[in-house]
């Protein structure tokens, strides 16, 4: 039996495209052919379902197994396109705190079993629900936009990474990962984003990925499918493909999106060189 | 003429009826360490109590008679009280509880500090009441202290009476050693603090708030590579970013107290 690798996919504020990354990144790992499970542990607004194009075929859900009221096995819905991605979902009708810490604790160690990878896209904020998404996490991805109140609240995340998991409290570090997103070369250019540079500087986590905002990951979004599997062409899945290459540790520099050249700007970048 | 900012912190008794008993536990507390409230801030707080005012006044006379100078009274409006009685008091914020110089103690009333409304996080800093006990214990039951999602400081390496941290400090997070120097190696973040009884140096961006000298040093410094602070205080005397000089801006610069006033010098 194979011994999973747990990451969380965080953030402090919402709306900054944690479950967009976590489907991304998911079926990104299930391409490359690893059994993956992602988990939704934003109960009460869940999303996951609906990004990953799963909603209709939900039966059971995360706060039923952690209450015993259904196996894991019931409970996991297999992804449309990709036979060996999974999907736990949320509950839409309790709230966060039917969610009990043992059982969470005990649905993770099962997954563990099974998959290659779990995937936990956590619900915004620094309340139970992040916590409990992030104790059993082995890895974590932050989640950040190129705006000071998405990276503050990152910062803050991250110490809590570095408290309140069970290897900072086992005296270890967690491995963390800084993805951003909705990265716009235009604004960061005016100043009106911060540059990638002062986003990493501010919260010293390694880069994992940068990621263009997009018209693309809407659209995927719409017809529920994970960017990186709707249009593998698009900016935004390229760069979600290659962060998750990362994830597997290869070693490949981080694409920073930048404005399309002119052709003009090409010929004179080309005799340059 | 100038306004200056200082802050203290003030020791908030909260007597409880029969207040014989409550006297005998502050005769307890004096007994144990005769000077323990002796020259500081003290303020009577009555909130909730319905104390008559006669009952009051009587209790002040009797603390008088202990030579504990209640300076503010909070809880009971300006009107009732009586000439010569101290001040009306509100607006503190609560902050962590100051020490009793022995272990044991668990008085109630004798333990709450509270903030003059006038001070910033400054006056959360602890006094130092108790140097015999080991550092890094206090340490942690100070960074306890803190607010409900407190977290532990960071991993830190203890030595003599300075602390050196070695990871950066996030936002949300506290760290209060009130007996020493703290040395930060990396980035202190916006929403992040450092109190320290000593010198702060952090080695990165200091960008939260970084207050040194919080048990009566004047000759506390901060240092940092890079200052982009929210506030910087000096045994209570507190700058807010903007009112920094701004040619210092992200530069490796000092900070120390000079002539009651605080003076921002360019490292290098």
């Amino acid at each position: 039996m194979s011994n999973a690798t747990v990451v969380v996919v965080t953030s402090g504020k919402g709306g900054v495209g944690k479950t967009t990354t976590t489907a991304a990144i998911a079926s990104a790992l299930a391409k490359e052919g690893y059994q993956v499970c992602a988990i939704d542990f934003d109960v009460g607004l869940r999303n996951l379902d609906l990004i990953m194009g799963a909603e209709r075929r939900v039966v059971f859900d995360l706060v039923n197994v952690v209450r015993g009221e259904a196996s894991i096995k019931q409970a996991l819905v297999r992804d449309k396109k990709l036979n060996n991605l999974y999907l736990l979902p949320a509950s839409q009708t309790r709230d966060k705190d039917a969610l009990t810490e043992e059982g969470v604790a005990s649905v993770i160690s099962e997954l563990r079993m099974y998959f290659d990878y779990v995937i936990c896209d956590s619900p915004a904020g620094i309340e139970r629900g992040a916590t409990l998404a992030m104790r059993h996490a082995d890895e974590a991805i932050i989640v950040s936009n190129p705006e000071v109140s998405s990276v503050r609240d990152c910062d803050r995340i991250i110490g809590l990474l570095d408290a309140k998991t069970k290897i900072a409290e086992d005296g270890g570090r967690m491995p963390k990962h800084l993805m951003i997103t909705r990265y716009d070369t235009e604004r960061a250019k005016t100043g009106d984003m911060l540059a990638t540079d002062d986003v990493v500087d501010i919260l010293s986590v390694p880069l994992i990925g940068v990621v263009p905002e997009s018209k693309d990951v809407l659209k995927a979004s719409n017809v529920g499918l994970p960017i990186t599997l709707s249009d593998e062409n698009s900016p935004a899945a390229k760069a979600y493909m290659e962060a998750t290459r990362r994830l597997l540790g290869e070693n490949i520099p981080v694409t920073i999106p930048e404005e399309k050249k002119s052709l003009l700007g090409k010929f004179f970048k080309g005799r340059a060189a | 003429m100038k306004f200056k900012g200082k802050s203290f912190i003030a020791i908030v008794l909260s007597p409880e009826p029969p207040f014989s008993d409550w006297l005998g536990e502050i005769d307890r507390i004096i007994a144990r360490s005769p000077g323990f409230f002796i020259d500081r801030p003290i303020i009577l707080d009555v909130r909730g109590s319905k104390i008559a005012i006669e009952d009051l006044e009587q209790l002040l006379e009797e603390l008088g008679t202990r030579s504990v100078r209640v300076m503010g009274i909070d809880g009971v409006s300006g009107t009732r009280l009586k000439p010569g009685m101290p001040p009306s008091f509100s607006g503190g914020r609560l902050a962590s509880d100051i020490d009793v110089p022995t272990p044991s103690t668990n008085s109630p009333g004798a333990e709450t500090a509270e903030t003059q409304a006038k001070a910033p996080k400054a006056a959360r800093a602890e006094e130092k009441t108790d140097t015999k006990a080991p550092t890094a214990a206090r340490k942690k039951s100070h960074t306890s202290a803190e607010s409900d999602d407190k977290q532990a400081a960071p991993a830190s390496i203890v030595s003599g009476s300075s602390i050196v941290i070695t990871e950066p400090v996030r936002s949300g997070q506290s760290i209060l050693h009130p007996d020493g120097d703290v040395t930060v190696i990396g980035s202190v973040s916006s929403g992040a603090e450092i109190i320290a009884g000593g010198s702060i140096h952090v080695y990165g961006a200091l960008r939260g708030r970084a207050l040194a000298g919080v048990a009566g040093k004047d000759c506390a410094r901060i240092f940092c590579s890079k200052l982009d602070a929210e506030l910087v205080s000096i045994n209570g005397l507190y700058k807010v970013a903007d009112d920094f000089d701004g040619t210092l801006r992200n530069a490796p610069a000092q900070i120390r107290f000079e002539n009651e006033t605080l003076v921002f010098e360019e490292l290098n």
